[in-house]
């Protein structure tokens, strides 16, 4: 008892040290699925409060950019509209199809803590459970796909970003149809990689890589980026390097982007894959 | 002004100082300095090394609760307070005799100051950035982003010593 003493004192320092390191490291492997534990819930509030402070003063600089890109969506919007106008007039106006019903609802959004430069960022938003966000809602910009919400409290709500290492994204090319695994190599933040796209489909640069909807998180066509050069030959698939059309460095203003079927959709998927 | 007193100024300032504009530095994610650590730096050369511990893991803690890096930090800067009594013993020089004294580049020079900041902050930043990444590939891209926001860091930390009031 005694000589156990004697090297528990011999040695506090050392304890001591493996004592927090093992903290730490249990903190850290417990954040992986971090939006499940409470216990970090209170801290996220104090954080998004003072990052909310932040943030006000921050996007003061870059209204500028902000509203050319709401005027170019606007845009964009009011041609749809008018498209869609011409196909309902003739005389279709009522079609109480649930085919033609809503899937996907969207919410505005306010980007109040977000990086690029670690290797599993994350984005806080300034929408909670109080507004109706899920986990597993899908977060975009005006200019393209941004991540997915995985951590929501009352007020707030964290999404991982496209720029994580764990982040994977089924994504098509918008030409032909040809759909990939979209992720990030954690290098740059402007580019993202899109393997699995078989060796004989025909590619350009300039290429438009849009959201492929299987995953139902995103609905199909939403813009994701588009091909650069520097091909990865390998086997009987390549990777291709995308220059992501979402600027993450100003990110100010996104939609959350929820689908009224997807679990309609899971649940079927399953059911079958279980028989 | 009371010892305590001074270091709860200093850890104040130093945190709000990395959360506001180090935090904010993103320099195509190869330099993110992280100049908190300088806390870890300053405390009294005799301090007992247990409370230098607690005070580590309390100053990564903070850190790691407002970047919303559960553990990553608090692991990191545990083992520069480890790091730092060996650090000092390995290049003792003869100026210390004040036990309460805060290391510092006035009272032990700017040459000892500096490669006494240099290698606490390299081995905080080393286990930092293999912890974010949690993977040995990319191995070379790890390192470079070490080196090279351990000498921003440095930089930054020696810069305060020199102007910040001495007690």
């Amino acid at each position: 008892m005694r000589s156990l003493l004697n090297f528990l004192l011999r040695y506090k320092t050392l304890i001591i040290f493996l004592i927090l390191e093992a903290v730490a490291l249990v903190m850290i492997s417990s954040s992986h699925n971090y939006h499940q534990s409470v216990a970090f819930g209170a801290a996220r509030s104090i954080s998004g409060f003072v990052a909310k402070r932040i943030e006000a003063g921050h996007s003061y600089f870059s209204l500028r950019q902000v509203n050319k890109e709401l005027v170019a969506e606007n845009l964009q919007l009011r041609r749809l509209i008018e498209k869609l106008e011409a196909v309902q007039k003739p005389g279709l106006a009522s079609v109480s199809d649930s085919a033609y019903g809503i899937r996907y609802n969207y919410l505005n959004a306010r980007v109040i803590n977000n990086s690029v430069n670690k290797q599993k960022n994350f984005i806080t938003l300034d929408r909670g459970s109080r507004n109706g966000v899920t986990t597993g809602m899908g977060v975009a910009s005006s200019t393209g796909v941004v991540g997915v919400i995985v951590g929501v409290s009352r007020n707030y709500s964290v999404a991982m970003s496209l720029l994580n290492t764990d982040f994977k994204l089924s994504a098509s090319i918008a030409r032909n149809d040809y759909f990939g695994s979209l992720a990030w190599d954690g290098r740059n933040y402007r580019y993202a990689q899109l393997s699995e796209i078989p060796h004989h489909v025909a590619v350009t640069e300039g290429d438009t890589i849009v959201t492929s909807g299987f995953s139902a998180i995103f609905p199909p066509g939403l813009m994701v980026g588009t091909l650069t050069g520097d091909l990865k030959k390998g086997g009987d698939f390549v990777t291709l390097k995308v220059l992501l059309s979402a600027d993450f460095k100003n990110l100010t203003d996104v939609y959350l982007i929820g689908s009224l079927t997807r679990l309609e959709k899971e649940a079927l998927e399953e059911e079958v894959k279980n028989e | 002004m009371s010892r305590t007193l001074y270091y709860i100024i200093a850890f104040a300032a130093l945190i709000i100082l990395q959360l506001l504009i180090f935090n904010n530095i993103q320099f195509s994610g190869y330099v993110n300095p992280y100049v908190y650590v300088m806390f870890i730096l300053i405390l009294p050369m005799a301090i007992p090394t247990w409370i230098l511990l607690l005070l580590s893991f309390m100053t990564g803690f903070v850190i790691d609760v407002f970047s919303g890096t559960m553990g990553v930090h608090t692991f990191a800067t545990v083992m520069a307070g480890f790091a730092r009594p060996w650090v000092i013993s390995l290049n003792v020089t003869s100026e210390i005799s004040e036990p309460e004294m805060s290391p510092s580049s006035h009272t032990s020079g700017l040459r000892w100051f500096f490669i006494y900041t240099v290698t606490v902050v390299f081995i905080h930043h080393l286990s930092l950035f293999f912890v974010e990444v949690f993977s040995f590939s990319n191995f070379f891209h790890t390192v470079l982003r070490v080196l090279l926001s351990t000498a921003v860091t440095t930089f930054f930390i020696v810069l305060f010593d020199i102007i910040r009031p001495r007690r």
